[in-house]
């Protein structure tokens, strides 16, 4: 017995020797050598390990023997992992190479500004679209907000860096949408088509964009669906200017969100006086809808929306002594579907096709304009990551547009115009990272268009260099090319327009530190190959070339702040524009009317606790417009007094799902001039006569009381708003 | 029969000490986390879930202490890296498991720490996800005390300006008390806290 019990003592003592200790010791530095303190470092497939001091050192015992992996771990390094001799490794030093997907690599900015919670330098928050005094929920309106953007009241389009508004395309999860915008005529502003709500993200570049992006001089705008929705649930809006009602259904892997909206602006309009005379009031009735599937790699989706508007109004006119008739009938539908994967060792596939088709039926005074305007877009976009510090994209693009319209005043003959228009495009473009601070994307895209019958070759590249921790520079540089505009080429006969060009040379700096951002961006932007016409309108017998040339110049700062004071949040952006163009029917270089070489934007929203309220204001100041007076004989010598426009709005929660909302623009009813209409002809006395482009009110108000019905009590409308 | 009895006791020798490795390791992790030595703690469970594929309580472990050192954490530089620790950790195990009650709650508890960072950005787009998630631990346990407790909780906390009904809530927290005390984890190790936070809470809601 008592031998055995030695036995077993002796057996499980030799055990532990058996298991005899080694040190394992070292050290852990960055490539530069400076110590890393908090690594993980262990023998695979064991408890045995230890963390790294502040001196990057690290020692333990283990009981392993021979060859065995040595793992280094952190998060921000890429794992190191080494077979080692247990009993000989030492006062070892190990190198960990950086994780250039780490959260804090460079990100090349220039041009950029990006909304939503993956951009890592992001300038607008998901919320701020709804929220910006304003903006009324109108995804534009909320980016003339930014720097480089031009507030063009009378239009309400998006112009970009001494851009004309045709010059930005807007895109939905990578593919084109043909008609971005409402109706709009004669100095009625237009808003976006797309609702804030459906959408995660917004890129929005006003210069030096990738290579995937085509047939666009100035910018784009890239609005991305939400991938998933987070919960079923029913929203009601009752507003002073019409209905909204909207549904999310979620299923075990797809979900739908259908959103319909009726506006009538009568109300309004019967309140708040007008400087135009009504016939009818503005009304729209639209929706959207997205339905999108997850498969286990990929996720489909398919985005739909469809709207009709009218209105019919009396304007003045300098021309006539009777105010002029305008009656509109628009109907929009646009279609998008799109597939994104990934399959095989880091390929991904995007791929996509839309359709938009958009019909107007206009009545100026006793002359009729009937149009139609069909567009596709075909997609394939392939990447490969071939390592983190190399990926290449490769793709094309196929652009169909069909436009044809129908002028008859039952006086001449009916007068058809349109046009056929196809383009093919091929891009590929590298992404390589040298560094966590160093990063270049290069780029080369190819069109061809038959009915310019022209190819063009377009190379475009930026580089992202970070300087400290939280500051950076990138620079971009691209060559842009675009079919003329419809007002052109629905004239076009024997391939006579060519492609307008422009190039971008743009240097940026960003600052960011937990809530702050600083973006200061310096631009040179060259345009060339501008249509030129020689009558005082465009018309069939107009004698068109391609020689106009143009340039633009200036600085864009931006700052935002959320540290000040708490819960206050505010940004500032002031642009400064040096612009001239020779196109159109210009006599020679000058600035362009919609250009104002000073803008300012101050944007503050502040959340009171006590009054369950969130109060906003905006103000956007911009210098004068130029104008031409025939009066005078220098060209485009006029200038518009400055503008000013106060917003403030407040929205107020009833309760968590009840939100009443109240917002009022130009507070302050400041009498704001777009610019003037010159009559065609000089009166008796030999003067021109004249007429101020006016908004059509001064102020727009607006109350809206929004609920919604969920499971989750505290999802509200607030990001609607 | 000395000789199988000899056996015997080896063969339970072997088991036990083989138990005793992930216990003296859990036990370890534990003590350091206890010390406040959180980085040091976290690597420990990670060494530990780097050998025991089968547990999901040492991934849990990273996952819970870096998360909760968010609401702790005052540079908010290092916010970012803590969630994605927690993240990182969590995910490994929901590809393994998508029917444990806790992981979900972890979930939650991940989604509250980026809300928590910064509610004015964070606030609409993950409010969402926290309810979903605790949904979905619900669902799986509906005698979950974290998940009844975190969801009532996180509701509370932003009761103060959304202006909700707390009577609910608050019923909702004495609710779970009760199914904390009668609470029995599965494994020694498995999760168990929560217990403190909700009598606070009562404390709040009377």
């Amino acid at each position: 017995m008592k031998t055995k019990l030695f036995f077993t003592l002796s057996f499980l003592f030799f055990t532990a020797l058996i298991f005899a200790q080694n040190t394992i010791s070292g050290k852990v530095v960055d490539q530069k050598g400076k110590p890393v303190a908090g690594a993980n470092i262990y023998i695979d497939g064991t408890y045995d390990g230890a963390t790294s001091s502040e001196t990057g050192d690290f020692s333990f015992e283990t009981t392993e023997t021979g060859n065995k992996f040595l793992v280094v771990s952190f998060l921000l390094f890429e794992t190191f992992k080494q077979e080692i001799d247990v009993a000989n490794y030492k006062d070892q030093t190990v190198k960990l190479r950086e994780n250039v997907n780490a959260l804090d690599a460079v990100v090349i900015t220039a041009g950029t500004l990006e909304s939503g919670d993956k951009a890592r330098v992001s300038v607008l928050k998901p919320l701020d679209i709804v929220t910006t005094a304003g903006s009324a929920g109108n995804i534009v309106a909320a980016l003339q907000t930014l720097p480089g953007t031009q507030s063009v009241g009378e239009d309400g389009r998006l112009f970009v860096r001494g851009g004309e508004a045709s010059e930005t395309q807007t895109f939905v999860d990578g593919i084109r949408v043909a008609q971005p915008y409402g109706a709009t005529m004669n100095n009625l502003p237009t808003r976006s088509r797309f609702s804030p709500f459906l959408f995660s993200g917004i890129a929005f570049s006003t210069g030096g964009y990738s290579a995937e992006y085509g047939e666009a001089l100035s910018s784009v705008l890239l609005l991305n669906t939400q991938d998933e929705e987070d919960h079923e649930k029913t929203d009601i809006g009752l507003m002073t200017v019409g209905l909204s009602l909207g549904n999310t259904q979620k299923f075990k892997k797809s979900s739908l969100s259908v959103n319909m909206a009726y506006i009538n602006l009568a109300p309004y309009q019967a309140v708040i006086p007008q400087n135009v005379d009504w016939n009818n009031p503005y009304q729209s009735l639209g929706g959207e809808t997205v339905y999108r599937y997850n498969f286990t790699s990929g996720i489909f989706k398919l985005y739909a929306s469809f709207d009709s508007e009218k209105f019919d109004l009396n304007q003045k006119n300098v021309n006539f002594e009777n105010p002029i008739r305008t009656d509109m009938n628009n109907n929009n539908f646009y279609l998008n579907s799109s597939y994104k994967g990934s399959f095989g060792t880091g390929w991904q596939i995007t791929s996509g096709v839309s359709y938009g088709y958009s019909k107007n039926k206009l009545k100026y005074d006793i002359t009729g304009v009937d149009s139609q305007e069909n567009a596709a877009q075909l997609k394939l976009k392939l990447s490969k990551k071939f390592s983190n510090y190399f990926k290449l994209s490769f793709g094309t693009d196929y652009f169909i547009t069909k436009y044809n319209e129908n002028v008859a005043d039952n006086i001449a003959l009916d007068v058809t115009n349109g046009y056929d228009s196809n383009i093919f495009a091929a891009y590929t473009e590298g992404d390589v990272m040298f560094s966590k601070k160093l990063a270049l994307k290069v780029g080369l895209r190819f069109s061809n268009n038959s009915l310019l019958n022209e190819n063009h070759i377009a190379p475009r590249a930026s580089l992202g260099y970070k300087a400290s921790k939280s500051s950076q520079f990138s620079f971009a540089y691209g060559d842009f090319t675009q079919t003329p505009v419809v007002d052109y080429i629905k004239f076009s006969k024997y391939h006579q327009f060519e492609s307008e060009k422009a190039s971008h040379y743009i240097l940026n700096y960003t600052f960011t530190r937990p809530g702050q951002t600083l973006r200061a961006e310096a631009y040179y932007k060259d345009y060339s190959n501008l249509v030129q016409y020689d009558t005082r309108d465009i018309q069939y017998n107009s004698i068109f070339n391609n020689n106009g040339s143009g340039y633009a110049k200036g600085l864009d700062i931006f700052w935002r702040d959320s540290n000040l004071y708490k819960n206050l949040e505010y940004w500032i952006s002031y642009s400064y524009i040096d612009s001239e163009r020779q196109y159109k029917n210009f006599p020679y270089m000058a600035t362009p009317s919609f250009i104002a070489n000073h803008n300012l934007s101050v944007v503050t929203k502040y959340f009171i606790t006590d009054w369950k309220s969130q109060v906003g204001f905006t103000n956007s100041f911009s210098t004068g417009r130029p104008y031409n007076d025939p009066n005078q004989t220098q060209f485009m010598n006029g200038k518009t007094k400055s503008y000013n426009s106060l917003s403030f709005n407040w929205a107020y929660l009833l309760t968590t799902q009840k939100i009443l909302y109240f917002s009022v623009s130009n507070v302050l009813g400041t009498q704001n001039v777009f610019g003037y209409d010159y009559a065609k002809n000089p009166d008796p006395s030999g003067v021109y006569q004249r007429q101020a482009v006016v908004p059509t009110a001064d102020r727009f108000f607006f109350v809206g009381f929004f609920w919604t019905i969920s499971q989750n009590k505290n999802e509200n409308q607030l990001k609607n708003l | 029969m000395k000789k199988i009895i000899t056996l015997v006791a080896l063969f339970v020798v072997v088991i036990s000490s083989a138990q005793t490795q992930f216990e003296q390791g859990m036990n370890k992790a534990f003590g350091l986390w206890k010390e406040g030595k959180n980085t040091e703690a976290s690597a420990l469970f990670e060494r530990i879930a780097a050998a025991e594929k089968n547990s999901y309580l040492p991934n849990y472990y990273v996952a819970l202490i870096n998360a909760t050192a968010v609401f702790t954490e005052k540079d908010k530089t290092k916010i970012d890296l803590l969630l994605t620790k927690a993240q990182d950790a969590l995910d490994i195990e929901l590809i393994k498991d998508q029917a444990n009650s806790e992981l979900y709650v972890m979930q939650a508890l991940i989604y509250t720490g980026y809300v928590v960072a910064d509610p004015m950005t964070n606030g609409m787009k993950y409010s969402g996800k926290v309810m979903e998630a605790y949904a979905k631990a619900k669902a799986l346990d509906p005698n979950n005390p974290r998940a009844v407790f975190g969801e009532a909780d996180y509701q509370l906390g932003g009761a103060k300006w959304t202006g909700v009904d707390t009577k609910p809530l608050c019923a909702q927290v004495d609710k779970s008390i009760e199914l904390f005390n009668t609470f029995k984890p599965a494994t020694p190790y498995a999760p168990k806290w929560g217990l403190d936070r909700a009598l606070e809470i009562q404390k709040t809601c009377k």
